[in-house]
């Protein structure tokens, strides 16, 4: 993103807004220019806003011109009150749509997909009946004459001109801020696999939260001006869903999760209102154009203009250049010279507990009437390599994901350090020290392997937030993890474009970033090929070396039984046997629950 | 790169914006430049030649409206748009305001505010219109009076009687009605007063759409009728989406008033008729705001035979005996359709466009400055009666009431326009 | 007595709610797309009832077998021609392509109809159904039974046909059924149409009912949302329960508290959707409780 700012594609929306700053001055009796590019000014803000909720972490809202009508509000009620013009307003305008944002974020960010869709349209929706509904402060149906502003007759819509001008910039330079924050960058992960970001440390609902508040921030400043700009305020008016679909619309013509795609969107669909209002006025046709512009975006160009075009041009570019040979052996070559202590060890060396590291007691959960993991007790020592095996379907992965929070249980404790950590969400579980991988990967695929070992966070700040996303000292440290684990020369590769046992390398690579005391590798030998299996084992010894406590679900048993000092044995949800390989070898329950009967175990050739 | 040169007032200005920014477009995504040059010379032989000759005084007066033609009001602002071009067949026809024609120039704004504010903008600054009429609805006069305000131009409109629409103190604003809002029931409430105490209603129901203009009206009506000594046996406000009035006409036939009066839009008049005939439940008054007062649509909606009876204000009918009526009339079923009864809304704004004739004819120019002075100071008869304005643009005359007869509508009160001069009192059973 | 009458303007109400949110849920149970254009469809049977009915005059109800097929015809044109295309994308877009396709139907109906109400009045149209003291209206006397008749023939469509317990089976597990030979698309198409069609029979409901108009169809998309997400995304049961409770809640407020009869909609909406998102009726799955 800042190297982005830097190329010279950059100046030219620059150039750009210079060119419509010095409008009024260049063209004499630019009013009815003025009021269009206004109305591009809103489009553009509200698009921004939008975006940074919506675009970056992938939340749509259909509701969200509710803030514009709160701002609207506000400007008109405080104003009149106060006598004063509207623009003074703006902060307490976007005080009051944060302060809104964040109480209803807080309660709206705990639903998803479909359910953030409906529920962002009723409470636009339901805004509008309050509006209509408390008359002595909203003046009802009949809204609000919101006085002209006090100054000069002659200057007519310049000052308001200038006045969203300037907030379209304050919007964008928010975003552009935002976008290349450490905020920003776990938004784009949240978007991307909310779940894998929660286990990397990423604290998704204090992210998303602040990021719909933020995004109200815009809506509130503009509206307290627009509601005097308009001269009037009433509930249809201000929260009226079409302009919520409109400036949607504006982000999403341009480019969501783009600096300058609600920008140039928002001119967009402002001009194109016009156009249609101009051209096909008087026909009953503008409702049709704006829904036909939307299917059509939607079908053809989802993406948005500014993707679509520098992916073509990338295209083009990438068809010239050869496509890059990723060599697989290359992954061999570790660099057995790095000194990981360092890098991945906790800076406050563990906590003085001197018990089991990790403690499981009791635990109990069922799904519906199937009760997959029955009364479970299981310790992991400090410093161990733990196993944990069973059958298909022995409730070893419920398990797990009570441990790492995935699922809550219905009854029994989990104990990091000696700490009921039962209740713990994800991401406080990583920043406590309890990291963990996915069967499948969950990388952040449209993400290079440096980015990917960027994002994860060791605790949860606001001056972490605020940072920039390459800021601090993670990017050695991530070149130290990548080198550690061979993987140095893949740094800037997309993480979708390495191969599944490299992309499971990367996850755990991913994960040292956090500083854990104990990891959980879920099945981590599954689906990739017998070198990088031998890689892996001397990886995870050495960072067992290093002090790392390990737990593995893991179904190839030999790897199991070679890596681990301990080994707990799952059937049926409740476990069976915990001792030594050599124990849980030979014991001829496991056997008979495990592998059958006559079943001679693989281990033994092995 | 510059949008527009300076000396390109007369071009199409939104041709020389969408142009350059189009081209900025394309200019930051291909990283090329040039070519907006030939885009910014691009306007259109014809277009050009209309605007000279506006500028330089020849040619038609050219009259800006932006109208919703689309959206929530797009019924009234559809029947306006008739009804100010009816005007201007007429007035063209026996040779224009000042020996010039006259051209529209109407802009759709869908029911929307911020485009109310774009559409007045465009025709002031950019159409270079001579003078303005006004739009539909007071939610849409509201940010129109400011643009019109800031701009010295008269928006005479033919709607947006709302009492809050006066707070702005304007100058330039008219209202080319004879009352405003709360003063619009005046005429029902009087007929009451009229009635020997023994014949008038002891109780009344008063429901009203949550609605600028239709609750002003009631809320009104409901002092005044107290002030009377009517009984209000019900009150209640419902909001503008609601269909299903059946609860609520229960509800008001529970409370069995002799007189009801409801703030009915459209639909919501309609819908609650509907109601009361299939409960059975049948006042001896009834009083609505504009829904009776939409014709064929509404007595194709409740039948014809139910309409007996029904009050309504109003600004006007096809049968006032006004000065031009009859010729209003006739152009509008010449145009439109000959069985078709103009709509309200169509007579309204025929109405604001005769306040601007008249202004523009006694002043003898296109000075919107001495227009307004001299609407302040004088009154003007159109097929509405005669109307009159305070210092803010507010009308100083009555509502007139009327009544459903025979299928037919008449005015009932004040006497001296009166199409009928029997009032039917009690209203008969539904059929 | 009165609780009884409010009652069943209510229920009656909730009948024609019932069929109308039923499509909404079964478009959603199996493509997962929220079909905010489903007052659009409404309208537009509605519409297209009173140009027959004006033309011609015969009794509108006649039309209800043309417009369920038309309007299914429609629904099932838009899955094939756009909905496929859109729906990897996810919710979110496929939200924005209903919406735009009602507001292409929008646009289509201003042009085609103008701006005027327009009203059907078959011979019924005023009169009513007198049970004791209780009046029960005859237009929405018919129209509460045709929704409950024409509810039951989808439900043993959905039971008993081949192509309704595949798509049964889709909307319960799409993988599932895809491993035992049921085309998810064919599926998916079948409960838009249907979805659609649902919409083809309310217009013709609608329109013996109230007077129409394009913009109208704003209204509805509240309403419907409100029912389905009340009653559970997906399930038929409980759209059609909580079609029944908003529908009387309607009416009991309409008669007590007009002014904010339209807050039980969003009400239901905001509360069901954070303190129990399966809905009434709807089962939790499993699913990650991170969030």
């Amino acid at each position: 993103m800042i190297e982005k700012l830097k190329k010279p594609s950059a100046f030219v929306p620059l150039a750009l807004l210079a060119v419509v700053a010095v409008i009024p001055f260049v063209l004499p009796d630019s009013q009815y220019e003025e009021a269009i590019l206004i109305t591009c000014f809103l489009f553009v803000i509200m698009a921004s806003g939008w975006n940074l909720i919506s675009g970056l972490a992938g939340y749509v809202s259909l509701g969200h011109s509710v803030y514009l009508g709160i701002g609207m509000y506000t400007g008109a009620i405080l104003g009149k009150l106060w006598g004063v013009d509207a623009m003074w307003l703006m902060p307490l305008g976007a005080l009051m749509a944060a302060l809104v944002a964040m109480v209803i974020g807080f309660i709206v960010l705990r639903t998803r997909s479909h359910a953030f869709v409906i529920i962002t349209i009723a409470v636009l929706l339901s805004f509008q009946l309050l509006a209509a509904n408390l008359k002595p402060l909203t003046g009802g149906a009949d809204g609000i004459v919101v006085p002209p502003p006090s100054w000069a007759f002659e200057l007519g819509n310049t000052p308001y001109y200038y006045i969203f001008f300037v907030l379209m910039l304050l919007t964008i330079a928010l975003s552009a801020f935002v976008m290349n924050s450490r905020l920003g960058a776990g938004l784009v992960a949240i978007r991307n696999d909310e779940g894998k970001a929660a286990s990397i440390g990423i604290n998704t609902t204090l992210y998303k939260v602040t990021a719909y508040t933020l995004s109200a921030i815009p809506f509130g400043a503009a509206g307290a001006v627009y509601g005097q700009y308009l001269s009037f305020v009433n509930p249809l008016g201000a929260f009226a869903i079409l302009t919520s679909v409109y400036l949607v619309l504006a982000a999403l013509i341009g480019g969501r999760a783009t600096l300058w795609g609600p920008v140039i969107g928002g001119f967009i669909v402002a001009i194109a209102n016009e156009v249609s209002t101009v051209v096909a006025g008087g026909v009953s046709a503008r409702v049709l154009i704006m829904g036909l512009v939307l299917v059509l975006t939607v079908m053809f160009m989802p993406a948005g203009l500014l993707p679509t075009i520098s992916n073509r041009i990338k295209r083009n570019k990438e068809s010239k250049s050869a496509v890059k040979f990723i060599d697989q052996a290359a992954i061999a070559k570790q660099n057995d010279d790095v000194q990981i202590d360092n890098i991945i060890a906790r800076s406050k060396s563990a906590s003085s507990y001197a018990g089991p590291i990790l403690e499981v007691k009791g635990i109990v959960k069922r799904f519906g009437g199937v009760t997959a993991v029955n009364n479970v007790d299981l310790t992991v020592e400090r410093g161990s390599i733990t196993g944990l095996i069973g059958p298909n379907g022995s409730g070893k992965t419920t398990l797990f994901n009570c441990m790492t929070g995935t699922f809550r249980p219905d009854s029994g404790q989990v104990l990091l350090d000696g700490v009921d950590i039962t209740g713990d969400q994800v991401w406080t579980r990583a920043h406590e020290g309890l990291g963990r991988t996915f069967q499948i990967t969950r990388l952040f695929k449209s993400m290079t392997v440096l980015d990917n070992l960027v994002a994860p966070l060791e605790k949860t700040s606001a001056r972490q937030m605020v940072a920039g996303r390459y800021s601090g000292d993670e990017v050695d440290r991530a070149r130290e993890v990548l080198d550690f684990m061979g993987l140095g020369q893949f740094e800037k590769q997309n993480a979708a474009a390495l191969s599944f046992g490299q992309q499971k390398l990367v996850e755990l690579a991913q994960i040292l970033m956090l500083r854990p005391s104990i990891i959980l590798l879920d099945e981590p030998a599954s689906g990739i090929n017998p070198t990088l299996i031998g890689k892996l084992a001397s990886v995870i010894k050495r960072l067992n070396d290093a002090g790392t406590t390990v737990l593995i679900v893991e179904h190839n048993i030999p790897l199991v039984l070679s890596l681990c000092d301990t080994v707990h044995v799952l059937a049926a949800g409740e476990i069976l046997l915990s001792g030594t390989p050599d124990e849980v070898r030979n014991d001829p329950q496991v056997i008979e629950a495990y592998l059958g009967p006559d079943h001679l175990l693989e281990a033994d050739n092995v | 790169m510059k949008l527009a040169s300076g000396r390109s007032g007369r071009k199409n200005r939104l041709g020389a914006v969408v142009a350059s920014l189009a081209v900025a477009g394309l200019v930051l995504s291909a990283c090329s430049s040039g070519g907006d040059e030939a885009a910014t010379e691009e306007t259109t032989a014809a277009e050009t030649a209309a605007t000279e000759e506006a500028a330089s005084g020849e040619g038609p007066i050219r009259i800006g409206i932006s109208l919703p033609l689309t959206g929530d009001f797009s019924q009234p602002g559809g029947a306006a748009k008739k009804g100010y071009e009816v005007w201007q067949t007429l007035t063209n026809q026996a040779g224009g305001m000042l020996g010039r024609d006259v051209e529209l120039v109407i802009l759709d704004d869908a029911s929307s505010q911020e485009q109310v504010v774009t559409d007045y903008n465009r025709l002031i600054n950019e159409e270079k219109v001579d003078l303005l009429l006004g739009t539909f609805s007071s939610l849409l006069n509201y940010p129109a009076s400011a643009v019109a305000e800031n701009n010295k131009y008269v928006l005479i409109a033919p709607a947006g009687g709302s009492p809050k629409i006066f707070e702005q103190n304007f100058k330039y604003y008219f209202f080319a009605q004879q009352a405003v809002g709360p003063d619009q029931g005046n005429e029902m409430v009087k007929y009451v007063e009229s009635l020997p105490e023994a014949e008038r209603p002891k109780t009344a129901a008063f429901v009203t759409q949550d609605d600028p203009f239709a609750a002003p009206v009631i809320e009104a009506m409901q002092a005044k009728m107290e002030a009377l000594g009517v009984k209000t046996v019900y009150s209640e406000i419902y909001p503008p989406e609601t269909v299903n009035f059946q609860p609520i006409a229960n509800a008001i036939a529970q409370a069995k008033p002799d007189f009801v009066a409801q703030g009915a839009v459209f639909e919501d008049g309609v819908n609650l008729i509907k109601s009361m005939v299939q409960l059975g439940f049948s006042p001896n008054m009834m009083f609505q705001t504009s829904a009776p007062s939409n014709g064929l649509q509404f007595s194709d909606a409740i039948g014809i035979a139910n309409t007996e009876g029904i009050f309504y204000a109003v600004s006007w009918t096809e049968k006032a005996d006004t000065p031009g009526n009859a010729e209003f009339v006739a152009e509008y079923q010449k145009q439109f359709g000959a069985d078709l009864i103009p709509e309200e809304d169509a007579a309204d704004a025929y109405a604001a466009a005769q306040v601007l004739q008249a202004a523009v004819e006694a002043t003898g120019g296109l000075d919107n400055t001495v227009i307004q002075e001299w609407l302040h100071a004088n009154g003007v008869t159109t097929i509405l009666g005669d109307l009159s304005w305070d210092e803010i643009g507010r009308p100083q005359g009555e509502f007139l009431l009327a009544q459903w007869q025979n299928g037919e509508v008449e005015i009932v009160k004040p006497d001296a326009v009166a199409t009928s001069t029997t009032v039917i009192n009690p209203k008969p059973a539904w059929q | 007595m009165q609780f009884i009458q409010i009652l069943a303007f209510g229920l009656l109400l909730g009948g024609v709610y019932a069929l109308l949110a039923s499509g909404v849920t079964l478009i959603f149970g199996v493509l997962d797309v929220v079909n905010v254009a489903q007052g659009a469809f409404l309208v537009f049977s509605a519409l297209f009832t009173w140009q027959i009915w004006d033309l011609f005059g015969f009794e509108p109800l006649l039309l209800i077998p043309l417009n369920g097929l038309l309007m299914g015809l429609l629904g099932w044109a838009i899955y094939r021609g756009m909905l496929v295309r859109v729906a990897p994308q996810g919710p979110g877009m496929t939200v924005l392509l209903m919406f735009g396709i009602a507001l292409i139907l929008e646009g289509i109906l201003n042009l085609w109809f103008g701006n005027k109400f327009k009203s059907v009045t078959p011979s019924y149209y005023l009169s009513s159904f007198n049970f004791g003291d209780i009046v029960l209206p005859m237009p929405q006397l018919i129209s509460g039974i045709l929704a409950f008749i024409t509810l039951g023939l989808i439900y043993a469509y959905l039971r008993f046909s081949w192509a309704g317990r595949a798509l049964r089976a889709s909307a319960q597990n799409k993988e599932g059924a895809a491993l035992v030979g049921i085309s998810q698309r064919s599926a998916a198409s079948l409960a838009f149409a249907i979805g659609a069609a649902t919409a083809g029979v309310g217009g013709v409901l609608l329109a013996i009912m109230y007077p129409i108009f394009p913009a109208t169809q704003y209204d509805w998309i509240s309403r419907l949302l409100g029912i389905v997400v009340l009653g559970g995304f997906g399930s038929i049961p409980g759209a059609i329960t909580g079609a029944m409770i908003l529908g009387v809640t309607e009416a009991f407020a309409n008669t007590y508290l007009p002014q904010w009869s339209s807050l039980f909609f969003y009400g239901a909406i905001l509360l069901i959707l954070l303190f129990r998102p399966q809905g009434l009726m709807g089962t939790k799955t499993r699913e990650d409780v991170v969030a």
